[in-house]
């Protein structure tokens, strides 16, 4: 047997990048400063990865400079959103400002968009015509999405079958459809083809769709038309949606014709291998790849994503430039906001060592999805991870699903700790 | 056999916290013919490291996702505040063995070795207060 023990492992990987045979160098740029004081790192994104990576720099080492660039002057958070279907919670709830990033964490919060990255001056510029330049970049752009995979449909579809995937006015409409679906309506949720945000995203939003219908408008259905033939919680969601809803959640499996081939927007119809559907409500949710100013900038590959050092998140693209949450590959880790703010965290604490001149301490990497089945039916998935020689892994025999069989009063504390969790990390993040 | 929290609290309570503290002893390398398992666990498992101060910090960020920046939750998940490292050590372990009932550290703690446990129960007992 020739296990190679983690210990062995960071002997190996350290001496490989002290001798910089694992590529690029990585501490790049950090000679001049001889510590992180002056050092001015430029964040993309102020979402759960973009956040809390400028919140934790600035607690890592309060001398460092942090702007942070985001186009929007309030972030709407994709968790919760599917509760604002359910009705169990107000747009105002899931909607967070920058104030605290700017005024509690001395973070420069700027509103604007970054156009272009410059890897090899280390700058970048912005709409407004104005340039940062950085000693690190991290960008933290989310999802953007591959609008014409599937015929008939397009981002001025999405309009009229909206994806809801990313939180804001596309949240209020898609409320709005359902709150105006008749009573014995057919409301269709087309979920994507993987990788995508969110993993349970697309089941929790069934059941709290049908938790609204259900007190709303009883003769109603939720359809799932699904490309894939497994998904996240599988047994949970099937469990939970037939004690809670009974039979009016379906979900259609790709075996079973779930793949939607083609939209007709007018008609309101759905097509797929096997079958036409009628709809009242759609909820198109496309396939996704890294958002754009990644694939503008070179950062990801050819399938959309960005490949990262699993130690330091720093692009196998570019050095000096660390993707971090749903836009990058990390390995095991799913495409979480948890796992966005844990990646950054872990970013962050790598970028102040590499600053400083120093190794990046080893990482810890972790994940808590929470969904709701019902107000108070809740079920999540947890993981630990830790680099290994094979990437981001996760650590065997810990995390995992709730238990299949659990008595209510489990399901009702997930339920509270769900909303629990909610506030904390929204408060860890913007707070 | 599961514990709930009340009983925990008893056992805290009497003051058990000594025995919870001692560091595991390594597994034995003793020649004497041994399951197949066992065996190759004993081989291959070298007594884990003690995380260094930077990894705890490292993995101390990740648990306030749920309990709140620096301990200190903003809703219904309990704080890590307000224990020492004795009270946290022993109920990381509790929930690693399973014997401890919860939702979801039940799960957490298993991916933790018990140097990396005692590790993030001294830093819960000397920095969150």
């Amino acid at each position: 047997m020739s296990k190679i023990t983690r210990r062995d492992f960071l002997k190996i990987a350290g001496a490989a990048s002290a001798a910089g045979v694992l590529g690029h160098a990585p501490l790049a740029g950090a000679a001049k400063h001889m510590g992180s004081g002056s050092a001015r790192v430029v964040i993309v994104g102020g979402g759960f990865g973009g956040a809390t990576c400028a919140k934790y720099l600035r607690r890592l080492d309060p001398g460092i400079a942090v702007t942070l660039v985001e186009p929007s002057t309030k972030f709407v958070t994709c968790p919760f959103s599917n509760m604002v279907l359910g009705g169990l919670r107000t747009m105002d709830s899931i909607t967070h400002s920058f104030d605290a990033l700017k005024n509690k964490h001395g973070v420069n919060v700027m509103h604007d968009t970054v156009t272009a990255i410059d890897a090899g001056a280390k700058k970048v510029t912005l709409k407004s015509g104005k340039t940062l330049s950085y000693d690190r970049l991290v960008v933290s752009p989310g999802i953007d999405f591959k609008w014409d995979a599937v015929q008939g449909y397009s981002e001025k579809a999405a309009e009229v079958m909206p994806h809801a995937w990313k939180a804001g006015p596309q949240t209020v409409l898609l409320q709005k459809k359902l709150k105006a679906m008749k009573d014995g309506g057919t409301f269709v949720i087309v979920a994507p083809p993987n990788p995508f945000r969110c993993p349970p995203g697309p089941y929790e939003r069934a059941g709290m769709v049908a938790h609204y219908l259900k007190e709303h408008k009883p003769k109603s259905k939720v359809l799932i038309l699904d490309a894939k033939d497994a998904f996240s919680k599988q047994g949970l969601f099937l469990d939970g949606w037939k004690k809670l809803y009974g039979d009016m959640v379906e979900w259609v499996p790709g075996a079973k014709g779930g793949a939607v081939q083609a939209v007709d927007t007018r008609k309101m119809m759905l097509d797929t291998a096997l079958d036409k559907h009628k709809a009242d409500v759609v909820n198109f949710i496309p396939a996704q790849t890294a958002g754009k100013i990644a694939l503008a900038s070179g950062l990801a590959d050819d399938k959309g994503w960005c490949p990262v050092d699993p130690r330091t998140f720093e692009s196998k693209m570019h050095p000096g430039i660390h993707v971090i949450g749903d836009a990058s590959i990390a390995g095991a880790l799913p495409k979480s906001g948890f796992a966005a703010s844990s990646e950054a965290k872990m970013c962050a604490a790598a970028i102040i060592a590499t600053l400083k001149g120093e190794t990046p301490a080893e990482n810890s990497l972790v994940n808590t999805c929470y969904s709701l089945i019902g107000p108070k039916y809740g079920i999540s998935v947890a993981g630990v991870y830790k680099v290994t020689e094979k990437g981001i892994t996760e650590v065997p025999g810990a995390g995992g699903v709730s238990p299949k069989e659990a008595p209510d009063s489990f399901r009702e504390n997930e339920a509270k700790y769900t909303v629990g969790w909610y506030q904390s990390i929204t408060a860890d993040i913007w707070g | 056999m599961r514990i709930k929290n009340h009983t925990l609290t008893l056992l805290l309570g009497a003051s058990l916290f000594g025995c919870a503290t001692e560091p595991t002893a390594p597994p034995a390398t003793s020649a004497a013919p041994a399951p197949a398992a066992a065996t190759a666990a004993a081989v291959v498992t070298p007594p884990a490291p003690p995380p260094t101060a930077a990894a705890v910090v490292n993995m101390i960020n990740n648990c306030y996702s749920c309990h709140g920046t620096d301990g200190r939750s903003a809703g219904a998940i309990p704080s890590l505040t307000g224990k020492n490292a004795e009270q946290a050590l022993l109920m990381l372990k509790e929930y690693k063995s399973g014997r401890l009932a919860a939702t979801v550290m039940t799960r957490h703690a298993k991916g933790y070795t018990d140097a990396e446990l005692e590790a993030i129960a001294n830093y819960i007992g000397t920095n969150l207060k």
